[in-house]
C-alpha cells in the first residue's frame, strides 16, 4: 500500500502541498486531481523521491520509497521525458535497463506494447519523427515496460485522440485488474470518471475533497433532473431548493439542492406532456467545479 | 545485471562515439592532421613556380670570382635543406650582357634567371651588378647576397697573400667551451631546452583541443536530458550522484579515446611522411619534434622525460576529471544550451591561459608570477610541465600542483554534487544562485 502521511513540502516561503494525506491500495486506480499549480506534480515528485518532502511521510507497504524500489515503479511526466535523438528502441532500452530489465525481457515486452498501441512501424524511428500522439504512446510504453506495481500517471491523455485514449483506458484497467495500483492526474474529469475509484481534490495544495468517487458523488446532494416535453419551465424555476434550470437542444437540466426537491418538480410537471424525466448524479466536473469553487471563495 | 553506473558510462560513450558524426569528423580531423604534418609534400605535388631552379649566369671579368662563387652558392643551398626552392644552377657564361638581358627578356619561366656581373674594382675589390627582369623573392637576395660577400672576402684574403695554412684558419670557426659551473648541466641539454621552449607547448596543444571536446560533452549531454524532462525519468531510477559520475566517467574515456586518436593520426602522419619523403622546409615544428625524439635518447633531458612524461599524464588525466566535474555543475545549474555556452567561456580561456604562459614562459625566464601561476589548478595542466621542461621548476613543484588540483577535484566532487543534486532537477532561473548557495549549505 502507498501511503502519503501529513505531507507539506516548501519551497522557500510557498507551501506547494499542504498536509495532504491519501492512501491507495493495490489494485486500486486513485485520481489526483486539481487546478494548474495546486500542487500536483510536486505530489508526484515527492512520491518518486525528486523532492524531499518538508515534513511528513511517504512510504510503500511501510518503507520509504528509494533507490531500492523504484524498479518496481513506472511513471509519466506531463511534459515529454524522451530523450528525442534515440530511436524508439533504444529509449525503451535506455528506460528499461535504468528499471533493472534485461535486454531480451526489455524487447519481448517492448515488441507486446507497441503492437498493442498500433506503433511497431516506429521501433527503428528516432522520437523526433513522432507525432505528437505516437510520442506520447512511446511515453507510456516506457512508463509501464516494467510492468509496475506502482505507476504515477501524470496527464497520461494529453495529445490523445479519444480511440488511443480508449487504448490506454484498457491497458490501465488490465494492470490494475492484475493488482498494480495506479495514481493519475488529468484535468479531463470525464477521464477521471472512467477509471478512478478514489480521488482527492488539491486546491493550493490542501486537500479540498476526498474519498471514494461513490461515496462522494452519494454525500454531494445537488442532483440534476433530465427532463423532456412540453412543459412551463416558470412554475419549475420558482420551486423551493431549485438551483437552476438549463435549456439544451432538446431537453431541460433542472439542478435540485437535494434528492428531496426531486416530487415536488415532478408534482408541479405531472398534468403537463412529458416523455423523459430522469435524476441523475451530479458529474464529477461538476462537484470539482463546485469544490474548487468553494475553496477559492475561501 | 549490469550496474547502473557502467550502464549510463557505456549509454554517454555510445551516444557520442557511435555516431557518424564521431566517425565524420574524426576522418577530418585524421585527414588535417596528416595533412598538415605532409603539408610540404602536398605543395611540391601540387606545383608551382617554386619548382623551378633558378639559373643564375655570371659573366666573370675577374676570372677567379666564379668558382669561389658558386661553392658559396651551393654550401648556402646545402645548409638550407637542398630542396627544390633553393636550387640553383650557376651558369658560367661567355656571353654577352646584352646577349643575357635578352635571354632574360625572353625567358619562359619568369623570374627564374638573374644575370650577375663580376668586375673587378680597384677601391672596392669586386663590383658585381644583378639583372633580373622582375623583382626577386627576399631569400633568394639573400642568399645571393651573403654568397656575393663571402667571394669577395676570400678575392681580398687571397689577394693579400696569406699563406695557406693561415687562410684555413681564418676560415675554421671559433671553438667555444662551454663551461657550466653545475655538475648536471651540459651543452646538449642547453640546445634541447632553447628548442623545448617552442615545441613542447605545440605537443601539449591537444589538451586544449580535448578540454573543449570534454566540456562541451558533458554540457550538451546534461542539457539534453534535462531540457526534455528525460532527467525526471533518470534520476527516478539513478541517483543525482551515480548520474553525475557516469557523465563525468564517460566524458574523460571519450577525450582519453579520442586523444589516443589524435596521437594515432599524428603517428601515421609522420609514418607517410617518412615513406614518402619531405623537406624540412614547411615542415618545420613536425621536423623538430622528429629530431628531438632521436637526440632526446641520448641527452639528460631524454632521461628526464621518464617522470615528466607521467607527471605530466597524471595532471593532465586530474585536471581533466577537475573540468569535467565544473562543467557537470555549470550544465546542471543552467536552463538552456544557451546559457551553458556563455558559462563555458570562461572555462575555455582558463585553459587557453595556461598555454599562452606556457609559451611566455621561454621569453620571461625564471618569471615569479608564471611560476606562481604554475600552481594555480586549471592552469598548472599545461604551464606547470613547461616550465619543468624547461628546467625553470623541479619535480617537486608539479608534484604541488597535483596534490593543489587533487584538493580542487575533491571539493568540486564534495560541493559540486550538492549542487548538482538540486541543479538538475531545477528548471527556473528564478533565485538561481539562492538555490544554489542553499544546496551548498545543505
Amino acid at each position: 500500500m502507498l501511503k502519503v502521511d501529513k505531507v507539506t513540502k516548501f519551497y522557500d516561503d510557498f507551501k506547494a502541498v499542504d498536509n495532504l494525506s491519501f492512501t491507495v491500495k493495490p489494485g486500486e486506480i486513485f485520481g489526483l486531481l486539481g487546478v494548474n499549480g495546486s500542487g500536483k506534480t510536486t505530489t508526484f515528485r515527492m512520491i518518486m523521491g525528486l523532492l524531499e518532502p518538508t515534513s511528513g511521510n511517504i512510504t510503500w507497504n511501510d518503507k520509504p520509497i528509494d533507490y531500492s524500489v523504484t524498479d518496481n515503479i513506472g511513471f509519466l511526466t506531463e511534459e515529454r521525458s524522451l530523450l528525442t535523438k534515440m530511436t524508439v528502441l533504444e529509449q525503451c532500452e535506455f528506460y528499461g535497463t535504468l528499471k533493472g530489465m534485461s535486454n531480451e525481457k526489455i524487447n519481448e515486452r517492448l515488441d507486446i506494447l507497441l503492437d498493442k498501441f498500433g506503433v511497431s512501424e516506429y521501433k527503428y524511428k528516432k522520437i523526433k519523427e513522432l507525432s505528437k500522439g505516437n510520442q506520447q504512446k512511446i511515453q507510456f510504453i516506457t512508463a509501464i515496460l516494467n510492468e509496475p506495481k506502482l505507476l504515477i500517471l501524470d496527464e497520461p491523455f494529453s495529445g490523445l485522440d479519444p480511440f488511443n485514449v480508449e487504448l490506454f483506458k484498457e491497458e490501465i484497467l488490465e494492470m490494475a485488474k492484475n493488482g498494480s495500483m495506479i495514481i493519475f492526474s488529468s484535468h479531463r474529469m470525464e477521464h477521471v470518471e472512467l477509471f478512478c475509484k478514489k480521488i482527492v481534490v488539491i486546491m493550493k495544495g490542501k486537500s479540498v475533497l476526498e474519498g471514494y468517487l461513490t461515496d462522494i458523488k452519494e454525500k454531494y446532494r445537488k442532483k440534476n433532473i433530465f427532463i423532456k416535453g412540453n412543459i412551463d419551465v416558470g412554475e419549475i424555476s420558482n420551486i423551493k431548493g431549485v438551483v437552476e434550470v438549463k435549456k439544451l437542444p432538446d431537453e431541460y437540466v433542472v439542478q435540485i439542492e437535494d434528492n428531496d426537491i426531486t416530487n415536488e418538480v415532478f408534482k408541479a410537471i405531472k398534468n403537463q406532456y412529458i416523455t423523459k424525466f430522469v435524476v441523475e448524479e451530479p458529474s464529477l466536473n461538476e462537484i470539482f467545479v463546485s469544490k474548487v469553487g468553494e475553496s477559492y471563495e475561501k | 545485471m549490469r550496474s547502473k553506473l557502467n550502464y549510463l558510462i557505456s549509454i554517454s560513450l555510445k551516444r557520442k562515439i557511435k555516431t557518424k558524426w564521431f566517425v565524420i569528423a574524426n576522418l577530418l580531423i585524421a585527414i588535417v592532421i596528416m595533412g598538415i604534418i605532409n603539408i610540404d609534400s602536398i605543395i611540391n605535388l601540387f606545383g608551382g613556380e617554386f619548382n623551378n631552379k633558378t639559373n643564375i649566369y655570371v659573366v666573370d671579368e675577374t676570372n677567379i670570382a666564379f668558382d669561389l662563387f658558386k661553392s658559396q652558392v651551393d654550401s648556402s643551398s646545402n645548409m638550407l635543406g637542398g630542396t627544390s626552392s633553393f636550387n640553383y644552377n650557376v651558369i658560367k657564361s661567355d656571353k654577352s650582357i646584352d646577349e643575357l638581358k635578352y635571354i632574360l627578356e625572353n625567358d619562359e619561366e619568369e623570374g627564374s634567371s638573374i644575370v650577375l656581373n663580376f668586375k673587378e674594382s680597384s677601391e672596392n675589390i669586386l663590383n658585381v651588378s644583378m639583372i633580373t627582369k622582375e623583382y626577386i623573392d627576399l631569400v633568394d637576395t639573400q642568399i645571393l647576397t651573403t654568397a656575393i660577400n663571402n667571394t669577395k672576402s676570400t678575392i681580398a684574403i687571397s689577394l693579400s697573400n696569406i699563406p695557406e695554412e693561415v687562410l684555413n684558419s681564418i676560415y675554421s670557426p671559433v671553438k667555444i667551451e662551454r663551461i657550466f659551473l653545475e655538475d648536471n648541466k651540459n651543452n646538449e641539454d642547453e640546445n634541447m631546452e632553447i628548442i623545448m621552449t617552442t615545441v613542447f607547448p605545440v605537443v601539449i596543444l591537444p589538451f586544449f583541443m580535448l578540454t573543449i571536446f570534454l566540456v562541451q560533452m558533458i554540457g550538451a549531454e546534461v542539457n539534453d536530458e534535462k531540457m526534455t524532462k528525460g532527467m525526471e525519468i533518470i534520476i527516478s531510477n539513478v541517483s543525482p550522484k551515480t548520474h553525475f559520475f557516469a557523465k563525468v566517467i564517460a566524458g574523460n574515456l571519450f577525450v582519453i579515446i579520442q586523444g589516443v586518436l589524435l596521437f594515432l593520426y599524428a603517428g601515421l602522419g609522420m609514418l607517410i611522411r617518412n615513406l614518402f619523403g619531405g623537406s624540412n622546409i614547411t615542415g618545420g615544428v613536425i621536423t623538430e619534434i622528429g629530431s628531438l625524439v632521436s637526440s632526446v635518447i641520448d641527452s639528460n633531458i631524454g632521461s628526464s622525460l621518464i617522470y615528466v612524461i607521467p607527471l605530466t599524464l597524471l595532471l593532465m588525466l586530474i585536471t581533466f576529471l577537475g573540468y569535467s566535474l565544473l562543467a557537470g555543475i555549470l550544465a546542471s545549474i543552467t536552463t538552456n544550451t544557451e546559457d551553458f555556452q556563455q558559462l563555458q567561456t570562461p572555462i575555455i580561456i582558463i585553459s587557453l591561459l595556461g598555454y599562452y604562459l606556457s609559451m611566455m614562459a621561454g621569453v620571461f625566464k625564471g618569471s615569479l608570477f608564471i611560476k606562481i601561476l604554475s600552481f594555480i589548478p586549471f592552469i598548472s595542466a599545461i604551464l606547470s610541465p613547461s616550465l619543468l621542461v624547461l628546467g625553470q621548476i623541479g619535480v617537486v613543484e608539479v608534484i604541488i600542483s597535483i596534490v593543489l588540483m587533487v584538493i580542487t577535484v575533491s571539493l568540486l566532487i564534495k560541493y559540486g554534487l550538492r549542487i548538482y543534486k538540486v541543479g538538475i532537477l531545477n528548471y527556473s532561473s528564478k533565485n538561481l544562485w539562492k538555490k544554489m548557495f542553499k544546496a551548498l549549505k545543505n
